[in-house]
């Protein structure tokens, strides 16, 4: 494949995706796609299917049926050197350090030149604002805190293609606003960033979003364009959000 | 395969275990108060100890090891960086064997503790060359790291892994001829006990240990069941089992 055709493959195609557990349909038929360079919002209430849709898309779990594919390709181990993966838990080994944690991860992720290594450990704890803590265990650490180590994590190897569940849970607005700022930046290099939340205020953050709900895909748009389709002009996500719910349950109805 | 990521899973496992004081204290201090505890137990004078002390030291490297590597593997796996690192470049092999290499260092030590203490401070009796026993030892330690990493694929947590511990050990202590002679067991249970590591470990280390006059006597009453060649042959061909074992165990509750 030439380096054109590389390009123009969107960072994420799913084509009817569904993953189930047991009886529970998690993700239900899901195709989607989405461009690259773009940061896109999963949003959505709680248990509509955010997490095991980007644990699906991270190939961490095969969709029971349908395909997905990430950057051109299946979810391969060969591929994941590319990506960057932030799950919902911190995630992170409480006894080490916030450097060793973020080393690690580093060089698992295929950075084995050790001065290179230390400058983007260096670069990811500046960027989440904890330098000054580096040689502080993850133990003595407050929620949030943990949670922006855990980014530092997944930021450090530079992936092409970044996941990010709930990144911003319990990290406060200032440097929530940090955040947005380098998520920008990062799509400006052409990166993709898919991240779920269920605030609104991430949301309006993001290029593209898709509405979730019970496994669904009920919307996709930008948040202009979503907000727009309520019709009314004052209309916020919320808004639109609960606007699609309803005309999802109208259309069940009539059906 | 790959050595760096290997190398980079062990010196984490090592940060770790060395960061955590309290541990590091107790992988010391209890082996030798459950040596002492048995030897004092045992009438005095008589040299039961001599003929226990073998199977004795086997039996406490399998048990300290297993429970070491399977409750930390299963806060791996607890934690969330079990998932973190499965979505990473590294692969399953990588982590079981960078585990075998970070906890070979904690579990020889505390093995080595276990085998000078009994040889020096309680004075046993014994045949062999030191290296002998020590590279015997070696093998065991190696099984008991992936037989941990194993078990902790079917535990959820901390509870459930301890009660493995009755169902993976204990037997094996009761089966491998530690307290009662193996050629005197119900036939059905001799059976079982050929197809546990254990019962290789201590008929090995029994013929490398004990001194001449009392391992004639084992001999003589059918106590050696197999040839040194063999007992080192079929824990080879368990350390193999195990360790691939492991590294499919290692994808069970990833979904």
């Amino acid at each position: 494949m030439d380096t054109l055709q590389k390009i123009q493959k969107p960072a994420i195609q799913t084509k009817h995706a569904s993953f189930n557990y047991r009886k529970i349909k998690a993700v239900d038929n899901v195709s989607i796609e989405i461009p690259r360079g773009i940061s896109f919002g999963v949003l959505g209430p709680n248990g509509s299917g955010k997490t095991t849709f980007i644990r699906i898309l991270v190939g961490l779990i095969k969709p029971k049926s349908g395909t997905v594919s990430t950057l051109g390709h299946p979810p391969s181990r060969k591929l994941s050197r590319h990506i960057g993966y932030m799950p919902q838990l911190p995630a992170l080994y409480s006894e080490l350090s916030i450097r060793q944690n973020v080393d690690f991860f580093a060089r698992i992720y295929g950075i084995k030149n050790k001065t290179q290594r230390q400058k983007l450990v260096k670069e990811a704890i500046t960027m989440v604002g904890l330098w000054p803590r580096r040689k502080d265990s993850i133990s003595k650490l407050s929620g949030g805190m943990k949670q922006r180590v855990s980014l530092a994590c997944a930021i450090v190897h530079k992936p092409r293609l970044l996941f990010l569940d709930e990144p911003t849970v319990g990290v406060d607005p200032a440097l929530r606003v940090k955040f947005w700022e380098y998520f920008r930046s990062l799509t400006e290099k052409g990166a993709t960033i898919i991240i779920s939340s269920h605030t609104m205020d991430d949301a309006a953050h993001c290029d593209s979003l898709a509405f979730l709900r019970e496994g669904r895909v009920i919307a996709v748009g930008s948040p202009d364009e979503l907000k727009q389709a309520t019709g009314s002009p004052e209309a916020s996500l919320e808004d639109a959000f609960l606007y699609f719910v309803q005309r999802k349950e109208a259309e069940r109805v009539s059906k | 395969m790959s050595a760096n990521n290997i190398f980079a899973m062990a010196s984490r496992v090592i940060r770790q275990l060395i960061r955590d004081r309290r541990t590091i204290a107790l992988i010391v201090i209890v082996p030798i108060v459950v040596m002492s505890l048995i030897t004092y137990a045992l009438p005095s004078g008589t040299g039961v100890l001599d003929r226990y002390a073998p199977s004795l030291i086997v039996t406490m490297a399998l048990l300290f090891t297993f429970l070491l590597t399977g409750i930390s593997f299963l806060r791996e796996r607890s934690q969330g960086t079990l998932e973190r690192m499965m979505a990473s470049p590294v692969s399953r092999l990588d982590m079981v064997l960078g585990y075998i290499f970070g906890f070979f260092i904690f579990a020889l030590t505390q093995v080595l503790i276990i085998l000078l203490f009994t040889i020096y401070a309680l004075n046993i009796n014994y045949a062999g060359g030191l290296w002998q026993i020590f590279f015997f030892l070696i093998l065991i330690i190696v099984m008991a790291v992936c037989l941990g990493i194993f078990a902790s694929a079917f535990a959820k947590n901390e509870f459930q892994m301890v009660q493995f511990i009755p169902l993976v050990i204990v037997p094996q202590i009761f089966l491998c001829g530690v307290v009662f002679p193996i050629n005197q067991m119900n036939e059905v249970l001799q059976w079982i006990g050929k197809f546990l590591p254990l019962t290789y470990g201590v008929d090995g280390m029994r013929q490398i240990m004990l001194p001449e006059p009392i391992l004639a006597g084992f001999k003589e009453s059918g106590e050696i069941l197999f040839g040194l060649g063999t007992d080192i042959g079929i824990l080879a061909a368990f350390v193999i089992a195990m360790s691939v074992l492991a590294a499919i165990g290692l994808r069970r509750g990833q979904s």
